[in-house]
């Protein structure tokens, strides 16, 4: 069993898969650029999206959906996860 | 993923007399080979239903735990949703690799390449077609493309080589299901023959595509980077992984009725029997790859 609120563990789970993929780094920031540092690039892209639809519940996530609503934590926070 | 770029390729490197042998051959077979895609299928106003739409060892939960607790109805509904993907994968992929081809048509370092590229870009859109056609009149849709393209700037040597070797990689795992379902009896003439044409063409273009792909090797090789060349082997084996996953699609899950679509992918990838399957699917393009150097072996990082 978790204590985390369900954004809270949505956002621990992200955070793991990202943190798996590059094991250089310690930690993601909140507001570092994924795309642009290549935490996620375009061959990581759908599997990020399925991870994304899985913690949400949500799916068709690209629907609709600049690739910028991915390019950080808190853009993934505010777009996804928020309410 | 495909990705498109105008940028030149180093003069003399496609201008080998070899090469210029294996286009004129491939562009007479193709003349030779041309036909009319709008007067060559007899559509059926539908197909069966309850028929094999796809082979069932080609579906995403063959061979696995998951698979063995679907009923005979699921696994057909799912061999519908499947084919559907499967086409919609072809549609999507060659629009991707008919925009690259297209922007390297006459341009500086193609002299020799571009007579083959017009006979190219005629069946593959002729492919299109016929893949688009089937979707929308047996399945009212295509899946939607959910790869997503994240342009990056790179050396003109490396993208020109990186993208007939994602070209040659997509025709190569297409042409693995579309040479089985090409002959499978189980399955209606519209969808065996729709394959069988693919496949004859498709065997002119991997020809073309490998060749493309080894002077273009050659001449990243030319750079003397061991560095480079390791990176660029890592990438094609991720684009692999990344070009199979597509066939595990939560969409078709949903579309055959299945519960926890995403859950079932999961657990579908977890399967060592889809890995052994996915190796097989990609075993032919593998065993190229190694034996011409273009991949190289896995390094353990230091």
């Amino acid at each position: 069993m978790t204590d985390l609120t369900p954004a809270a563990d949505a956002e621990a789970r992200i955070l793991d898969w990202l943190l798996a993929r590059n094991p250089e780094l310690q930690a993601i920031p909140d507001d570092m650029d994924l795309i642009e540092n290549r935490v996620i690039d375009s061959l990581d892209f759908m599997e990020f999206v399925f991870l994304l639809e899985e913690v949400t519940g949500r799916s068709n996530l690209l629907d609709g959906v600049s690739v910028d609503a991915f390019r950080s934590l808190a853009a993934i926070r505010s777009t996804f996860l928020a309410g | 993923m495909l990705q498109t770029s105008t940028v030149p390729a180093s003069p003399g490197v496609l201008a080998q007399p070899a090469f210029a042998r294996a286009i004129d051959r491939l562009s007479q077979l193709s003349v030779d080979g041309y036909y009319n895609p709008y007067r060559s299928f007899d559509w059926p106003d539908a197909i069966d239903a309850d028929s094999w739409w796809m082979s069932p060892e080609l579906l995403s939960v063959s061979g696995t735990e998951a698979g063995a607790e679907l009923d005979e109805d699921t696994l057909r509904r799912l061999a519908k949703w499947e084919s559907i993907n499967f086409y919609s994968l072809n549609v999507h992929g060659i629009r991707e690799l008919l925009q690259a081809v297209i922007a390297r048509l006459h341009e500086p370092g193609y002299e020799v390449a571009s007579k083959f590229f017009h006979h190219f870009v005629g069946e593959e859109n002729d492919h299109m077609w016929f893949f688009a056609e089937f979707c929308m009149r047996y399945a009212g849709k295509l899946y939607p493309d959910r790869q997503v393209r994240i342009e990056t700037a790179t050396d003109p040597a490396i993208e020109n080589f990186l993208t007939f070797a994602r070209i040659t990689i997509f025709e190569e795992i297409v042409d693995f299901y579309n040479t089985a379902m090409g002959s499978d009896e189980r399955l209606d003439p519209a969808i065996r023959k729709i394959n069988h044409v693919h496949h004859v063409d498709e065997s002119r273009h991997i020809a073309f595509g490998r060749k493309l792909m080894v002077l273009l090797h050659d001449e990243l090789r030319a750079k003397g980077d061991e560095a480079l060349l390791d990176k660029v082997s890592e990438y094609l084996r991720r684009y692999m992984t990344a070009s199979v996953r597509g066939f595990y699609s939560p969409d078709v899950y949903r579309d055959a009725g299945i519960a926890e679509p995403l859950a079932l992918r999961r657990r579908l990838m977890a399967d060592p029997a889809r890995a052994a399957f996915d190796a097989k699917v990609l075993r032919r393009t593998t065993d190229f790859m190694t034996a011409t150097g273009i991949l190289r072996p896995v390094r353990e990082a230091a």
